[in-house]
C-alpha cells in the first residue's frame, strides 16, 4: 500500500515537472486578447454560452486573436471571473447573459480601457466602453409562431417554455403568440411556463416532455420548445409521435437535438455567433461604439421539411420577416409595460 | 468511547487531549488528503498540471487580501448551514430543508432590508438580519410540528418544503416584492441593512464565527442542549426522564431554521444586496456537507466550511491559471464526502500507515473510560 502510494506520487511529480506552461502576454499592445465570462452553466451547452465562445474563437482564427474563457460556478462570482481576464490585460471581455449585467457594467466603470460586450444584456443608458448585444426575441418567436399558425391542422399550438423569471423567454412567447395569431385568429395556444425556479427551469427535460404530452392530448399538433434542456425534452416527445411538428430555439436545434428530427421543422434562432464576432470586429476597425447592438433573428433552415413546407408558407414567412424588420407590423411586447 | 474521552477534555492533560482531538479528527483530514490525491490523479488523466491547478486554487482562495476575503464570504453561508445540518442532527433529527429555510431568510431580510426607510443602522441592520433568521425558524418548525405532532418524517417534509420555499421566493421576487424593470429581483437593500466589509474582510462571517460559538455553548453547556442531545440519542428514555420530546422537536427544527435562515440572512444583507433568485442555488445543500465533514461538531464547522469555500473561491483563478474546469472542485467535494462517510476506508488506510501507534490509542481509549 505504502509502496502503491509512493508510486503515484512519484509519477504525479514526474508528470509535473514535464508538463509545459503556456506562456501569454496579454499585457502586450500589439496582442489582442478576448476573454468570455459564461453564465452560470458549461462552455458546450448547445446554447448561449457555445454560440458567443463560437464567435470568440472565429475572432481567434480571423483576426489572430488569442483567447480564453471561465465557466461560471456561482452567480455571484460575476464579477470574480471578469476580474481574472481584466487584471491579466485582456483587451476585450465577452459575458453571456442578462444575469452579468450589473457585474459586467460594474466592471466597465473600473477597468475603463478594456472593452466589454454584454450579450443580452440592455443598455438603458450608454456606457462608452460597452456594447449590449440583443435581440428581438420577439420578433423571432413571432416568425415561429406564424409558421405553427399556417402549419397546424387541428388549431391549436402548444409553447413549452422556460420560466418567466428571464425576459427573453416571455418575450419568445409573446412573440410566439402574436405571431400564431397574425396569420391565424382563431388558432388555439396552450402556452406553459416551467413552474420551478432558475436552478431547474432550464435543466427539466421530463417535465418538458410530460407537458408537451398534455398539450398534445388537448389536440396540440404544432409544439414551440423554448428552455434550455426542458424545451429540448418536449421536442423530443412530440418527435416520438407521427404527423407532428416541433420548433426549436435560440440556434438551429437540428444540429443540437438530433433525436428530434423526425418533428423538428425549423428554430427560432438568435444568431449570436456571428453578433459576437461582428462586435468584436468593430472594436479591432474602430468603429465601435457603446450602447445596444440589435443582433439579427430568424428561422432555421427547414432542412428535411424543406420539401413538405409549401411554398405558400415559405412566401408569407418571408413577406412577414421583412414586415418585421422594418417594424411595419408589431410583436405587441413591451417589456417596459 | 469517542464521546466519553472528547468530553473529558477539560480535565484532562494536554497529551491526552491532543490525542482525543486526533482521533476524531484523523478521520477528516486524511479524507481531505485522500480526495486531493485522487483528484490530483484525475487533473493528471485530463492532461492537466495537478500542482500547477492546486496552486492556483490557493493563490485564487488565499494569496492576498482580497482572495482571503472572497474565501470568508463563501465560507459564511456554509458555517451556517453547516450548524443547521449539525445542530438538528444532535437532537436526531436530519435537516435536509436548510436550502428552502435559507431563501425564505433571504428573501424575509431582503423585505426589511429595502422596505423599512428612515430606521438608523444600528437597528436596521440586525433588524433585517434577526427577521430573516425567524422566518427560517418559523418555516423549519412546519417540519418539526409535523414531525411531532402528526410522525411525518423530517427527512421527506423538508424536501418537499424545499420546493416550496423556492416558488414562495419567485412567486414574491417576480409578483409583489418584484423591482422596477424586467428582471425578476427584489430592489436593492437600503444602505443602513447593509453588513459592511472592513476593507475585503466580510463582517458577517464574524457574526457566523460567533454563533457557532454560541451554538457549541448550548449544546454542551446547558440543561437544554443536555435534553436536546438526550432525545438525539433515545428519544423513548428521554420521554420516560421527563423530557417534553414533542415540543423539544419543534424547538430543535426551529434553532435548526433559525441557523440557515442566518446564513440567507447574511447573503442577502452582506454578499447580494438584494434577493435575486438564482443567487442563494445550493447552499443549503452545502451544509449537509458541512455537518458531515465536521462530524456534527459546532466548532469543526468553521475549518470545514473555510476548506469549501476556499476551494469554491479559487475554483475561478483554477480554471484560469491551469485550464480546468471547475467540476474538478465538485469531484473533489464528493471524493472527501466519500471517505468520510466510508470511514472504515480511511481507518485501514491509516492502520496501515500507522501501524506502531494502533495499541497506544487503543489502550489510551480504554484507559480513560
Amino acid at each position: 500500500m505504502r509502496k502503491a502510494m509512493f508510486v503515484f506520487f512519484a509519477l504525479i511529480v514526474l508528470a509535473t515537472i514535464s508538463g509545459v506552461a503556456m506562456a501569454q502576454d496579454c499585457a502586450s499592445a500589439d496582442v489582442l486578447c478576448v476573454g468570455l465570462v459564461t453564465d452560470v452553466g458549461e462552455i458546450d451547452d448547445k446554447s448561449f454560452n457555445q454560440s458567443a465562445w463560437e464567435g470568440v474563437q472565429m475572432a481567434a482564427n480571423e483576426l489572430g486573436a488569442q483567447v480564453e474563457y471561465i465557466e461560471t460556478q456561482d452567480a455571484k462570482d460575476y464579477l470574480t471571473n471578469i476580474a481574472l481576464f481584466a487584471d491579466n490585460g485582456y483587451d476585450i471581455i465577452v459575458t453571456v447573459g442578462f444575469a452579468l449585467g450589473e457585474a459586467t457594467l460594474e466592471a466597465a466603470a473600473q477597468y475603463p480601457e478594456i472593452k466589454f460586450i454584454g450579450v443580452d444584456q440592455f443598455q438603458g443608458a450608454a456606457v462608452e466602453n460597452v456594447a449590449g448585444l440583443i435581440f428581438p426575441e420577439d420578433k423571432s418567436g413571432f416568425l415561429a409562431g406564424a409558421l405553427a399558425g399556417m402549419l397546424t391542422q387541428t388549431g391549436t399550438i402548444a409553447a413549452v417554455l422556460g420560466t418567466d423569471l428571464v425576459p427573453p423567454v416571455v418575450a419568445f412567447k409573446e412573440g410566439y403568440e402574436a405571431g400564431a395569431r397574425y396569420v391565424n385568429y382563431d388558432v388555439e395556444l396552450i402556452s406553459t411556463y416551467h413552474p420551478g425556479g432558475l436552478d431547474v427551469a432550464f435543466t427539466d427535460p421530463e417535465w418538458g416532455a410530460s407537458t408537451a404530452r398534455q398539450a398534445i392530448d388537448l389536440g396540440a399538433d404544432v409544439v414551440f420548445g423554448a428552455g434550455g434542456k426542458t424545451g429540448n425534452g418536449a421536442l423530443i416527445e412530440v418527435a416520438g409521435t407521427e404527423g407532428l411538428y416541433c420548433i426549436g430555439v435560440d440556434s438551429d436545434q437540428w444540429e443540437t437535438v438530433p433525436e428530434a428530427h423526425p418533428c423538428l421543422v425549423s428554430s427560432a434562432m438568435k444568431l449570436i455567433t456571428p453578433g459576437v464576432f461582428d462586435t468584436i470586429q468593430s472594436i479591432v476597425d474602430g468603429t465601435f461604439a457603446g450602447g445596444n447592438v440589435v443582433g439579427a433573428v430568424g428561422l432555421a433552415p427547414f432542412h428535411d421539411f424543406d420539401g413538405s413546407v409549401p411554398q405558400d408558407i415559405k412566401d408569407r414567412l418571408e413577406q412577414i420577416r421583412v414586415l418585421l424588420e422594418t417594424d411595419a407590423i408589431s410583436t405587441g411586447y413591451n417589456p417596459g409595460g | 468511547m469517542a464521546i466519553q474521552a472528547s468530553e473529558k477534555g477539560p480535565t484532562s492533560s494536554f497529551g491526552e487531549r491532543l490525542a482525543s482531538f486526533w482521533r476524531s479528527a484523523s478521520v477528516p483530514i486524511m479524507a481531505i488528503l485522500l480526495a486531493a490525491l485522487i483528484g490530483a490523479i484525475i487533473l493528471l488523466l485530463s492532461g492537466a498540471n495537478p500542482i500547477d491547478a492546486y496552486a492556483a486554487l490557493f493563490k485564487g482562495s488565499f494569496s492576498n487580501a482580497r482572495a482571503i476575503g472572497r474565501t470568508l464570504e463563501k465560507a459564511t453561508p456554509l458555517i451556517l448551514g453547516g450548524l443547521a445540518v449539525a445542530f438538528a442532527f444532535k437532537g436526531g433529527l436530519f435537516n435536509i430543508g436548510g436550502q428552502g429555510q435559507l431563501l425564505i431568510g433571504a428573501i424575509v431580510s431582503a423585505a426589511i432590508g429595502f422596505g423599512l426607510g428612515g430606521l438608523p443602522f444600528i437597528i436596521h441592520m440586525p433588524l433585517a438580519l434577526i427577521g430573516g433568521a425567524i422566518a427560517g425558524a418559523l418555516y423549519a418548525s412546519i417540519a418539526g410540528a409535523l414531525k411531532a405532532y402528526t410522525g411525518a418524517h423530517e427527512v421527506i417534509t423538508t424536501i418537499m418544503l424545499n420546493f416550496v420555499a423556492i416558488n414562495i421566493t419567485d412567486f414574491l421576487a417576480n409578483g409583489p416584492w418584484k423591482d422596477e424593470g424586467i428582471v425578476a429581483r427584489t430592489p436593492a437593500i437600503l444602505e443602513t441593512a447593509a453588513i459592511p466589509k472592513l476593507d475585503n474582510i466580510p463582517l458577517g462571517f464574524f457574526i457566523a464565527v460567533a454563533v457557532a460559538i454560541i451554538i457549541w455553548y448550548l449544546l454542551f453547556r446547558t440543561t437544554l442542549g443536555f435534553e436536546i442531545r438526550t432525545v438525539g440519542l433515545n428519544p423513548n428514555a428521554a420521554k420516560y426522564s421527563g423530557i417534553l420530546v414533542a415540543r423539544l422537536t419543534v424547538l430543535t427544527m426551529a434553532i435548526s431554521g433559525f441557523l440557515a435562515g442566518l446564513g440567507g440572512s447574511i447573503e442577502t444583507l452582506g454578499v447580494v444586496g438584494r434577493f435575486q433568485p438564482g443567487f442563494n442555488v445550493g447552499l443549503g445543500f452545502d451544509g449537509i456537507t458541512i455537518a458531515l465533514l465536521a462530524r456534527t461538531h459546532p466548532l469543526a464547522v468553521i475549518p470545514a466550511a473555510i476548506l469549501i469555500g476556499a476551494m469554491q473561491a479559487g475554483s475561478s483563478q483554477m480554471q484560469f491559471d491551469a485550464k480546468v474546469s471547475f467540476e474538478i472542485i465538485d469531484v473533489i467535494q464528493a471524493l472527501i464526502l466519500f471517505f468520510v462517510s466510508a470511514e472504515m476506508i480511511v481507518r485501514w488506510i491509516l492502520r496501515i500507515r500507522a501501524d506502531g501507534d494502533g495499541g497506544v490509542r487503543l489502550s489510551s481509549g480504554w484507559g480513560q473510560g
